[in-house]
């Protein structure tokens, strides 16, 4: 029980630790904002040698900066609230890319930013991708007639009235086709306001209703999955989904792997700097924007006013809280399997029969050897890509394959450490092989193996994140999407963070009561004995 | 009864047991003893079959244990070990360690087995240890509870391995007396052990085991006051025995200067003794057995006794009869029989060697 109660004591002591070190980098980004100096006031200014601009991978918006500002350096971002959050801190002298993004990240309060007057004219053509192993006859001529048509009667120009110039972000109420004579199922990311993203925890936007629109049109009953931008292409090659709705630009990479429709959204390309001058607050239009002040109220209130937005506004919570469910089942089940079959794979392997353990290592090699998402996404697009199994089951597969891999490995070495000496003992006193592994070296590798047990589960509940890419929406997948309507670059992460290290914290509570009740008494050495 | 017939034990490079055969009786008590590496604890381990002998056969009361097919568990249970590193399950306390076995392997009730456990520790003079883990006990008093374990199982025969190797030498005793106090039962017991007065006093019958095999045995008198044999002589009389095989004239002598320090060094040799190896070496084989060198190879064996400290330095060679006394260089000669206490030459002309000198330092 003391041994039990140090763990549980230097856990908590790690989490406020790490706790704080998050929240004091955060006071550090936040401060940062504040920082000021001379600012960019014309376009002519950015094609300097010394000039950093950021642009969106996979867009075409490089070539854009590349024709205008020849001599500045372009440097790459993955993820958009990011980018900003750079040019806000002063990393990047300029973002350049969709300007529609960018005023509605300034009206979800991003600060210490402004948007350059005029425009660098149009910039990324989105359309629809098209699987190619769509069991839908020409689904790309309908939709293409289906984009004719609305675009003839004025329908398509009502959507993006609505979305896109008021960004009413209300979805209106579209009927399901009544005897669906195809099954649609459309890729999306949900991370991409005002295109499709969650608003009042529900898939809406322009693209959703475009699609929704599609499929009452077509006549088929739709159904949507989520993925990231990195994973979504490869979903629709290998046949998850029958095309992707996501305001996907059409590059000249993509166009070589896959096909798209007619464009159904045409970019703006505006340019987005650090803004240094006092107008600031009247640009960025917000109410409450409490920049001026400094000190601790002010870091306060805005911590008050992103909790809100995460959590509060449009029960986002409920969000948080589907993904924490997502999270845990998969640990769990994970945990469970894995334990299993690491267990029952390493009592075949035991007897030191060749192939069987030639087999074990083999398959070991390659599930330690690989990176947790890049086995993820074998398992799903090319292993089970015939089985239409869920995301979540496969996501289940694979971390049960990898948490067993290491439970093996953890009986090997507390086999090993509690020696051969053991075995010979009990075979002397007439024990037959299972029997002594199970009455007389089990016991014994147990306390051995719970410590690196722990940790694998906390290993465990943290490589879970990784699902996302096979369209599952776990804790990180959902923060995700939060932070995709906020424009908050940090807050969410934190939040997810700490989630994580409770929901570890939980695992680790549960497997201690599990470890007491099993071995009720606790063998710690020295000559102080407790009995549970 | 155990028989062991041409029982054979061999790895990829290492043959421990080349052909052991034996009869052993109910109620014998045999110590075996040897050099390191001879096999003495393969043997026991192949009796208890925690090896699997590559060969033979080995007979307990008439059914062969090792036959194909033969329920090894069965075996076994006949049968108990009592190891050098003591092997107490660690997860148990003392009491658990002996009853443990006794519930599942014997299905004994709970209550009888602890009675059974509680008397047997009691007899090993650990009665108030029974709640004690093994990382509480002493060597010795492992190794005690140890042996009671392996006496709660009522095997007919009891194989000590070892059993005070790992200790401390002031436990040696009291484990040794332990295991004094089962030799009068009808058990076979089976004694690997270095301690050479325990394996006498001990025991009725002492094997000693070397090259592969049971070299000489009998009863404790005869090994260890009359040993018939070279090797078991050597071994009894604690001899350190250094062989230099001189097979041509261009033998490398000062590599054999370094061999002869190396020895002594490794064998804690007086300085003055090791001068004396060294100086006799030398006067033989570069001034006294020159002539000699040219024909025939020279075999120099330096015996060191460390019960009482003696060595004895031979040159062995074939060939006519060669007396130094008589032929060769009589000063050298001279030199060497007045710094060593005796020198004697003898000549066997059927013997391997036909002429010997032996000297005692």
């Amino acid at each position: 029980m003391k041994e039990h109660g140090r763990y549980i004591k230097t856990d908590r002591r790690m989490t406020a630790a790490l706790l704080i070190l998050l929240l004091a980098s955060a006071i550090v980004f936040l401060s940062a904002c504040g920082r000021r100096d001379e600012g960019i006031t014309s376009l002519d200014q950015l094609d300097q040698p010394h000039i950093k601009i950021g642009v969106a991978t996979d867009t075409t918006e490089f070539s854009i900066v590349e024709k205008e500002f020849p001599k500045a350096e372009i440097v790459y971002v993955k993820d958009l609230m990011l980018g900003f959050e750079s040019v806000a801190q002063g990393k990047l002298d300029a973002y350049v890319g969709n300007k529609l993004n960018m005023e509605l990240a300034i009206k979800n309060g991003l600060k210490g930013v402004r948007i350059m007057e005029g425009s660098l004219g149009e910039g990324n053509v989105g359309a629809v991708a098209i699987s190619p192993l769509t069991e839908i006859p020409d689904l790309k001529e309908k939709l293409n007639e289906y984009l004719r048509q609305i675009k003839e009667d004025g329908t398509i120009d009502d959507i993006r009235e609505r979305w896109l110039v008021k960004q009413e972000m209300v979805m209106p109420d579209i009927p399901e086709a009544r005897d669906p004579k195809y099954h649609l199922t459309v890729g999306t990311t949900g991370l991409s306001e005002p295109f499709n993203c969650y608003v009042n925890g529900e898939l809406a936007g322009y693209d959703i209703e475009l699609a929704k629109r599609f499929a009452l049109w077509l006549g088929a009953s739709i159904e949507f999955k989520t993925y990231d931008y990195e994973g979504i292409v490869a979903a629709a090659l290998g046949g998850d989904v029958d095309c992707i709705f996501a305001n996907l630009y059409v590059t000249p990479e993509r166009q070589q792997t896959i096909e798209f429709s007619d464009p159904t959204y045409v970019v703006e390309v505006g340019v987005m700097v650090q803004d240094t001058g006092s107008d600031a607050a009247v640009k960025s239009g917000s109410p409450n924007d409490s920049r001026e002040e400094s000190g601790s109220t002010g870091f306060l209130d805005s911590l008050k006013e992103s909790f809100y937005k995460t959590f509060i506004r449009e029960d986002r919570w409920k969000l948080f809280a589907e993904g924490i469910v997502t999270t845990l089942l998969i640990t769990l089940l994970s945990i469970v399997f894995g334990t299993l079959v690491g267990f029952a794979v390493f009592m075949l392997c035991r007897r030191g029969n060749r192939v069987a353990n030639l087999i074990t290592r083999f398959c070991i090699w390659l599930i330690e050897g690989m990176p947790v998402v890049v086995l993820l996404m074998i398992l799903y697009y090319v292993v089970f890509s015939q089985t239409k199994l869920s995301g979540v089951t496969v996501s289940v597969i694979t971390f049960t394959l990898i948490f067993a891999a290491a439970v093996i490995n953890m009986l090997k070495a507390g086999v090993a450490a509690v020696g051969t000496g053991q075995m010979e003992a009990a075979y002397s006193l007439g024990y037959a092989n299972n029997r002594a592994f199970f009455r007389i070296i089990l016991p014994q590798v147990l306390p051995h193996v719970m410590p690196s047990y722990k940790s694998q589960i906390k290993s465990l509940i943290k490589a879970t994140a990784v699902v996302g890419y096979v369209a599952v929406q776990d804790l990180t997948k959902m923060g995700d999407i939060v932070r995709s309507r906020t424009y908050e670059a940090f807050f969410p992460l934190i939040a997810v963070a700490v989630f994580y290290f409770v929901l570890a914290g939980l695992l680790i509570w549960v497997v201690d009561r599990i470890e007491i009740r099993a071995f009720h008494r606790r063998r710690t050495g020295g000559n102080t004995r407790e009995e549970v | 009864m155990i028989e062991l017939v041409h029982l054979e034990k061999r790895y990829k490079n290492a043959v421990p047991l080349a052909d052991v055969n034996a009869v052993i009786n109910d109620g014998e008590v045999i110590s075996i003893i040897g050099p390191s590496g001879t096999g003495k604890s393969t043997l026991i381990r192949c009796i208890d079959l925690l090896e699997r002998p590559t060969g033979g056969k080995i007979l307990l009361n008439g059914e062969d244990i090792c036959a194909h097919g033969y329920d090894v568990t069965k075996a076994r249970r006949r049968m108990g070990m009592v190891f050098q590193s003591f092997n107490l399950f660690g997860h148990l306390n003392a009491i658990e360690n002996i009853m443990q076995a006794q519930i599942d392997i014997l299905k004994r009730p709970k209550k009888e087995a602890y009675e059974t456990g509680i008397e047997l520790l009691r007899r090993v003079g650990l009665g108030d240890k029974e709640h004690n883990y093994p990382d509480e006990l002493s060597g010795g008093q492992k190794q005690r509870v140890a042996i009671a374990r392996t006496l709660a199982m009522d095997p007919e025969v009891i194989m000590f391995d070892e059993p005070t190797s790992a200790l401390d030498p002031t436990m040696v005793g009291e484990v040794q007396s332990v295991i004094r106090d089962l030799a009068n039962t009808d058990k076979i017991m089976l004694i690997v052990t270095h301690e050479m007065n325990f394996a006498r006093s001990i025991c009725n019958r002492v094997f000693y085991m070397d090259q592969g095999g049971i070299y000489e045995e009998g009863t404790p008198e005869q090994v260890f006051e009359h040993p018939q044999r070279d090797r078991t002589r050597r071994f009894i009389r604690r001899l350190r025995v250094l062989e230099l095989n001189i097979d041509s004239p261009y033998y490398d002598f000062a590599g054999a200067g370094t061999e002869i320090d190396r020895y002594c060094m490794q064998n804690d040799i007086a300085p003055r003794t090791k001068y004396y190896i060294r100086l006799a070496f030398e006067e033989l084989t570069s001034h006294i057995l020159r002539p000699v060198l040219d024909h025939v190879p020279v075999l120099i064996t330096v015996e060191h006794s460390e019960q009482d400290d003696k060595t004895a330095f031979t040159a062995s060679y074939g060939g006519e009869r060669f007396d130094p006394a008589e032929s060769g260089d009589g000063f050298s000669y001279k030199v060497l029989q007045s710094t060593v206490s005796t020198l004697e030459y003898h000549y066997d002309p059927n013997a391997e060697h036909s002429n010997q000198i032996k000297i005692l330092l």
